[in-house]
């Protein structure tokens, strides 16, 4: 039998356990020290020194947050944020930095919670930070907005909803196409150059499946083609036989998957053994690795859209991956890119800035152009960069441009 | 009808899942009157352990099911003796406890295995069988069988064994078990293997319907949970029946209500335990303080 000191100590154990495993996971994470230079000093949020943002001090490191999920169900996204952001401000640093000074990435994982976000974003205000990259989830980047917005400091989604455009915020930018555009794009495709006239959808109710449902929708109705079905799921579902039965019973042409990778993997697997032969279309997750690991050989005929097709499309796309390989063993998909471009585009905004944040920095990131792996970049007055995607199918696990 | 059947057929699948994960739940609570919320992620590791034995090892699938149910059960046996200090004293502070290790699972899990899942395909290429459109996967048909033959097995074991008694007696009155020379602490660190080796079996029999992830467990182990509880928590039978009924409930609500079919599964079974609090084969046999 334990005495009663040993049974008190047990207590404090387990309690200071629980707590430091709490705050580490809510604690901000140093990524990789820049390439060449000395290891990245972190400051903790919310330290002392902390002032305005947009009056951030003019010598030292310049401090960028990224508020990602790097814990819970979207850490995949966070962690492809990470990687390529982190990729982009390593080769900015080993190169002299701007005007001398190092960028000094800090990670704050929001663990893809809207609340968390606005948590962590009051960190970043606090924290000195003149820049956010991220968050990835539409609904976190509409969340955290206001709080920046206010402080002046200007952020990079990866967020595609057309909501996050129609903040109409000066200091938010995107670094991919809303939501509209890829869907005007598929829709265009299916209506126009295949001639479906009988079109299934499923979606789920998340901000991405919504937006997605939402911008196919109006594609859709806006070419005079009503869907003669339009399942909607929730993100956490694994059953769907019931609503893709139902689908089966219209006998579609063509079914649009409005969910993220995973998700449309388990649906499209799952039509695919219930004898659904419909035409598989959706956005970018169609052409991104998890969709194409968890269908498997199903994935083969699916279209997709998006604004990076592959790694083997052109010399930028290629040595952009063998870059992403050699730094962390990993192969890229859209995730890595856009947040590698968006990175680009600060770099070369704060080239103009001489590293000041604030206006002068929104306004030239405003300015920049940029001809990235995700296409062509000038930003509109909504923060939007790039409008465009392109269409692919998958052929041996591969997705290949379209013709 | 097709719908009607077909959405049964995809019901009863997942809910032999939640059945399974059920099983391992209400194991560890008959035996130490313990909730342990790691549960979820103990699957999650089972899954993955067996996923990187056949992706990375090449190990064929029955190997990597039988070694990965046993590194998973010898984690469960570890969790146990962590706790044991705990054990008939302090039962807040061991569900904290195990709160901490499903933390720590995960993020050992990311660490080990990134945040990118890994993704592996039903072992055998069997064709589906079709009955007038309703379309029935051999592999569905196996896992229906699994948790049926495994709770059967688990059931005679409790009740017509030597060892499946002790474990009941501890549960009711450990001192009393402790007095007539039954050592608790090997119980309970049974049942934490069994319960893990459970949760590891479901893990690898869902691997295939589903992308092995750090969070693979959570949504499985808080239907599993309800699936317990429904049944009647720390009940064998209760946790198939249990199973099997979330797996209809959810299946049918997310037909029927579509993208509020979520909220409708968990009103539902709310309002059904509000009714029978102790779920449907609801014992009091359960008393350690």
């Amino acid at each position: 039998m334990l005495d009663i000191g040993k049974r008190a100590g047990t207590r404090y154990v387990l309690v200071a356990g629980s707590i430091i495993a709490l705050v580490a996971a809510c604690s901000p994470t140093a990524t990789n020290p820049p390439a060449g230079s000395a290891a990245a000093t972190s400051a903790p949020a919310g330290s002392a020194g902390a002032t305005a943002s947009a009056g951030a001090s003019s010598s030292g490191p310049i401090k960028i947050a990224i508020i990602d999920a790097q814990s819970g169900q979207l850490s995949s996204l966070g962690a492809d944020e990470v990687q390529g952001v982190t990729l982009a401000v390593n080769a900015a640093n080993a190169a002299g930095g701007i005007d001398g000074r190092q960028i000094q990435l800090q990670t704050f994982d929001d663990k893809g919670d809207p609340t968390t976000s606005t948590n962590v974003a009051q960190a970043v205000v606090s924290g000195g930070y003149i820049f956010v990259f991220g968050p990835a989830e539409s609904t976190d980047t509409i969340a955290v907005a206001p709080i920046l917005n206010k402080a002046q400091i200007p952020l990079i989604t990866s967020g595609q909803s057309d909501a996050i455009a129609n903040l109409h915020d000066p200091f938010v930018f995107l670094n991919t196409p809303t939501s509209s555009a890829f869907d005007s794009t598929l829709a265009t495709y299916a209506v126009t150059t295949k001639g479906y006239k009988s079109i299934a959808m499923i979606s789920n109710n998340d901000s991405y499946g919504k937006s997605e449902h939402d911008a196919f929708l109006t594609a859709l109705k806006a070419l005079g083609v009503t869907p003669v079905a339009d399942q909607v799921v929730t993100p956490d579902q694994k059953d769907f036989s019931s609503a893709l039965t139902s689908i089966r019973q219209t006998n579609p042409q063509a079914l649009f998957i409005g969910a993220e990778e995973v998700e449309s993997g388990l649906i499209v697997n799952q039509a695919k053994s219930l004898g659904l032969t419909a035409q598989i279309i959706g956005g970018a997750p169609i052409l991104a690795v998890p969709f194409l690991q968890t269908a498997g050989p199903n994935a083969d005929g699916c279209i997709g859209t998006s604004p990076y097709i592959g790694n083997n499309v052109n010399d930028q796309t290629k040595a952009f991956a063998a870059a992403i390989q050699k730094a962390y063993g990993a192969t890229p998909d859209l995730h890595q890119a856009k947040a590698y471009d968006g990175a680009q585009i600060v770099i070369l905004a704060l080239k103009q800035t001489h590293g000041q944040g604030g206006k002068a920095l929104a306004d030239a990131i405003r300015a920049t152009k940029y001809n990235g792996l995700v296409g062509s970049f000038s930003f509109d007055a909504d923060g939007v960069g790039v409008h465009q995607t392109q269409l692919a199918v998958i052929q041996n696990g591969q997705a290949v441009p379209l013709q | 009808m097709e719908v009607f059947v077909q959405t049964v057929v995809g019901g009863l699948t997942f809910g032999a899942i939640y059945a399974l994960v059920a099983l391992g739940f209400s194991l560890i609570y008959r035996t130490m009157a313990l909730v342990n919320f790691a549960h979820g992620d103990v699957l999650m590791l089972g899954a993955y352990l067996g996923s990187t034995m056949i992706l990375s090892f090449r190990l064929p699938v029955a190997v990597a099911m039988v070694a990965s149910t046993l590194l998973t059960a010898a984690v469960g046996i570890g969790i146990e003796r962590i706790l044991r200090p705990l054990e008939n004293k302090d039962l807040d502070l061991m569900l904290i406890g195990t709160l901490g290790f499903g933390i720590v699972l995960q993020s050992g899990a990311i660490i080990v295995w990134g945040t990118a899942g890994q993704a592996v395909r039903i072992p055998f290429g069997a064709a589906p069988i079709d009955i007038a459109g309703i379309i029935v996967q051999p592999y569905d048909l196996m896992i229906l069988v699994a948790a049926a033959a495994i709770g059967t097995a688990l059931y005679l074991f409790l009740g017509r064994t030597k060892l499946g008694l002790a474990m009941q007696a501890s549960a009711m009155d450990f001192q009393a078990a402790s007095a007539m020379g039954i050592d608790v602490g090997r119980m309970n660190a049974i049942a934490f293997a069994i319960g893990s080796a459970l949760a590891a079996i479901a893990g690898n029999l869902a691997a295939p319907l589903l992308y092995v992830e750090p969070t693979v467990g959570v949504s499985l182990g808080i239907r599993a949970f309800a699936a317990a509880m429904l049944g009647g928590f720390g009940s064998i039978p209760g946790a198939i029946v249990g199973g099997l009924a979330i797996g209809l409930l959810d299946s049918f609500a997310t037909g029927m209500f579509q993208g509020y079919g979520e909220v409708v599964t968990f009103v539902t079974f709310a309002l059904l335990i509000s009714l029978r609090p102790t779920g449907i084969f609801g014992e009091h046999t359960i008393s350690r303080v």
